[in-house]
């Protein structure tokens, strides 16, 4: 059960209040630092909600992230659907996606299920790089922004496209904080707590975790929807298995079953990753490295880290406070 | 016996094998509403199988089990519990850093079908508090319900653990040893706890504790080797010289 | 083309000589994860390994055989290791951290590869030896392809007889059925993991090593052979040598005549393959543990 408590609201708003300030404030890098760091936030937040919520770890979720991307792109492109139409064609289709690989790899347990994600999502990878007809290897370029010039709003201005994706960001996030007090949100904790007992109190198990691949799976596609839109281009690098690792590797280092730990995270790894890019090409060695030790350290990440100083101030606060 | 329409579960002869080892042989048993029926047999009789088979856990070779007079035999244990076959555990089947209303609020909301909901918090939803509230008076929990499951005491999460089943308000309650590792004293709350439910409550208790037998129950079945050899009231079984033949066989006579 | 036989013979050889490469590498994943409940995500990275440190001696000695023998023992040697400083201390902490773990060390290898070899494909010649082929129903067959699929019969012959009539072999299979009961009955159960752990590494260094002058050499082998592999052991059944066997046959099989009778779908069949197993034997078509 996600427990919207004082320190995930504080972190929450300050991550908003300071990425929409940082769009206006910053140059031009900083602002497609910040644009990506908010589509990974998004991502990141969806693999959360699957991997660290209803505890199901997907080594494939950039395959995801790729789909709602190519989707977008296909219908803007050859089909000239207008951008809010493509996005919710690509979101939904995702969301599909999600289910029909969710109920099959679900059928599977622990480590089956995990290598059968990467394999699906290697799949998804496999087909759309040898597809010519969509590209191929090439990608394709020339995709449109969504155009909300009609209120006022001009996403080629670089400051409100990176605020815009904040907002998204924000309106993810709660999203997922309502989801997850819901029934359904309860019963994905539930059954990552104690699989046996939620079965045997009545909660059919594969039907809710193809949902939960579902959800998780039309998030990351309306990430890959404004991935696309951000860099007007797409490309099966969108798919790649290191890219669901970055992912994962935001989300662990960020601190799993915490929603608002993996926006935090992928302010740092992203950050990192460019800061380390400036230096070496060989960044994927610290983000293997990065995860290693995540997991060596216990695997709280950030956000456990962020808690225990809170609760460790509590504590100390607590006797003087009482005798205040 | 008594007009077959009442009977609320009802086993006709299954039987289960794993190799060669009979774990089930034509087990036949009916449980009429309100009835509070016990399961006795040494270790190894095959008492949590019989259990597992009617909850749907292990798929029997042969039989047919019933819920309300509807054939249940091919559902899965999940469409089983939606249907009011509750069941509680031999060993603590709880949820790990919940607090008992979380846990609770679990059940009932699967049971009331808000599981499904995307939209609301079952938290605001008076039904499910309702619920909650009735539940852990029956367990006696009120006092302990925003505590995490990890800092009740042993006796307490016994009582959850019953609660969990409850909160699904199930027309039948297989209960597999509730007093299993409990003190004398929290055995005298548990048999108090179950007498204090509602009387329309069907219930099939496995135990080891013959105070709570003799105490909660009106009818005894004994299992050996997976098969029933007696049926009667517990006073006939404290009678029955099969009865003590095989239940104290095990510790009475080295050379069985 | 089809009516020919000897097309058909052709394509049964490539399929089989594919199976035993990928019996190689899902037979030490296999057992490891048999014995010691591991999942080494990281295996395909040291095929990956075995691939650019036979090309290294085959540069430096001018000799393939030598590189053939070296290999592997390097590859065991990284592997041990890897075992002393963390595959070890991983041992007891959940399916969950051994796979971030193991999926971290696929991109610290991925990075080592490109930082000492570059990231760009390398050769390796064959063995003059193996130069040549073989005329096989009217069609010349490479003998290098028949010296995998003899070598891979060989190790399966090899590991048989170790399993199956040593005392090594007992011990190695008490401890895939029941590793508590294995150290009551006094057997050193951590020596075995570690030797265990140490021959897979090998394997799969043998198969990085030997797949090198038929494939290029590149960082990104390892990834492209570890999800067959991961796609065998699963259909197959995790932690199981007949279904090892059985699981490299069948994608071995699927992948080569895919490619000829529909190219168009041959890189999605074996994931159809994958889809179906887990839709019908969800564990697999020989479990190691009923």
């Amino acid at each position: 059960m996600l427990r919207l408590d004082g320190l995930r609201l504080v972190l929450a708003i300050v991550l908003f209040a300071g990425g929409c300030g940082y769009a206006f404030t910053s140059d031009f890098f900083g602002k497609e630092l910040l644009a990506e760091i908010a589509i990974f936030a998004i991502l990141a937040m969806s693999l959360d909600f699957l991997a660290g919520f209803a505890g199901m770890v997907s080594l494939g979720h950039a395959a995801f992230y790729g789909a709602g991307a190519y989707i977008y792109a296909l219908l803007s492109i050859w089909q000239d659907w207008g951008a809010p139409m493509a996005m919710l064609a690509a979101t939904l289709f995702c969301g599909g996606a999600g289910w029909v690989i969710g109920a099959v790899t679900s059928r599977t347990q622990g480590i089956f299920f995990i290598m059968a994600t990467l394999a699906f999502g290697q799949m998804a990878y496999v087909y759309v790089f040898e597809n010519r007809a969509i590209g191929g290897d090439d990608g394709m370029s020339g995709v449109p922004r969504l155009d909300l010039s009609g209120i006022g709003i001009d996403l080629n201005d670089p400051s409100i496209f990176a605020c815009f994706l904040v907002v998204m960001a924000g309106l993810v996030f709660v999203l997922f904080v309502w989801l997850l007090r819901s029934g359904f949100g309860r019963a994905l904790v539930g059954m990552h707590r104690n699989e046996a007992r939620m079965r045997a109190l009545g909660l059919p198990l594969i039907r809710y975790k193809a949902a939960a691949f579902a959800v998780a799976g039309a998030v990351a596609g309306f990430a890959g929807t404004l991935g696309a839109q951000h860099s007007m281009f797409v490309s099966p690098d969108y798919l790649h298995w290191t890219n669901s690792g970055l992912v994962l590797v935001i989300v662990i280092l960020g601190g799993l079953e915490s929603l608002i730990g993996p926006a935090l995270g992928a302010a740092v790894v992203i950050a990192l990753k460019h800061e380390i890019s400036t230096h070496t090409e060989h960044w994927a060695f610290f983000v293997g490295l990065f995860l290693i030790v995540a997991v060596l350290a216990g695997g709280k990440g950030l956000y456990g880290l962020l808690a225990s100083v809170r609760d460790w101030a509590a504590a100390k606060r607590q006797p003087g406070g009482g005798d205040a | 016996m008594s007009d077959r329409r009442e009977h609320m579960l009802e086993a006709r002869g299954i039987a289960k094998s794993f190799g060669a080892l009979k774990v089930a042989n034509n087990v036949t048993l009916e449980l009429d509403a309100g009835e509070r029926r016990a399961i006795i047999g040494p270790n190894g009789a095959g008492k949590t199988t019989l259990f597992n088979l009617l909850t749907g856990e292990i798929a029997p070779d042969a039989g047919t089990v019933l819920l309300d007079q509807k054939d249940i035999t091919r559902l899965t244990p999940d469409a089983r519990a939606r249907r009011g076959l509750g069941r509680s555990f031999q060993k603590n089947n709880l949820f790990r850093g919940l607090t008992v209303r979380e846990s609770l609020t679990l059940s009932a909301m699967i049971a009331l079908g808000k599981a499904r909901q995307f939209w609301r918090d079952p938290g605001s939803d008076v039904e499910i508090a309702e619920r909650i509230d009735q539940t852990a008076l029956w367990v006696n929990l009120a006092g302990e319900l925003d505590l995490p499951t990890d800092a009740l005491s042993y006796g307490a999460r016994r009582q959850l653990e019953v609660g969990l089943a409850l909160a699904a308000r199930p027309k039948v309650l297989l209960l597999d040893e509730p007093t299993s590792g409990m003190s004398p004293e929290d055995t005298g709350i548990m048999l108090e706890l179950l007498n204090s439910l509602p009387s329309d409550l069907a219930m099939l208790i496995i135990e080891h504790d013959m105070d709570l037998v003799y105490g909660a129950a009106q009818r005894v079945t004994v299992l050996n080797y997976g098969e029933i050899v007696f049926e009667g009231t517990p006073e006939e079984a404290r009678a029955s010289d099969e009865v003590k033949r095989i239940y104290l066989g095990d510790w009475g006579d080295h050379h069985a | 083309m089809f009516a020919d036989p000897g097309f058909w013979i052709v394509q049964l050889l490539n399929g089989l000589q594919f199976s035993m490469l990928l019996f190689l590498l899902s037979v030490g994943l296999t057992v490891i994860f048999g014995l010691m409940n591991f999942v080494n995500l990281a295996h395909g990275s040291l095929y990956a390994l075995g691939a650019f440190v036979g090309w290294s001696w085959v540069n430096v000695s001018g000799s393939y055989w030598l590189a053939f023998f070296l290999a592997p023992v390097c590859v065991a040697a990284v592997g041990a290791l890897l075992y002393v400083t963390l595959i070890d201390r991983m041992r007891a902490a959940g399916p969950l951290n051994q796979v971030l773990v193991t999926f971290g060390l696929i991109f610290v290898f991925l990075d080592v590869f490109r930082y000492f070899w570059g990231d760009f494909t390398l050769g390796v010649d064959k063995p003059a030896l193996l130069a040549g082929g073989f005329e096989i129903a009217g069609q010349i067959y490479p003998a290098y392809r028949l010296f995998i699929i003899a070598l891979g019969l060989l190790v399966l012959a090899g590991l048989w007889v170790v399993l199956e009539r040593t005392n090594v072999g007992a011990t190695i299979r008490a401890g895939v059925d029941n590793s508590e009961m294995a150290s009551c009955l006094g057997i050193n159960v951590e020596k075995v993991f570690f030797i265990v752990f140490c021959v897979g590494c090998a394997l799969a260094g043998l198969a990085g090593v030997v797949a090198a002058p038929l494939f290029s050499v590149s960082p990104g082998m390892g990834i492209e052979l570890l999800i067959p592999t991961l796609i065998v052991v699963v259909i197959g059944g995790l932690g199981s040598l007949k279904g090892a066997i059985a699981g490299s046959l069948l994608v071995g099989m699927l992948q080569t005549f895919g490619q000829v009778l529909a190219p168009q779908l041959a890189s999605m069949l074996v994931y159809l393959l994958l889809a179906a197993t887990l839709i019908m034997r969800p564990q697999g078509l020989f479990p190691a543990r009923a």
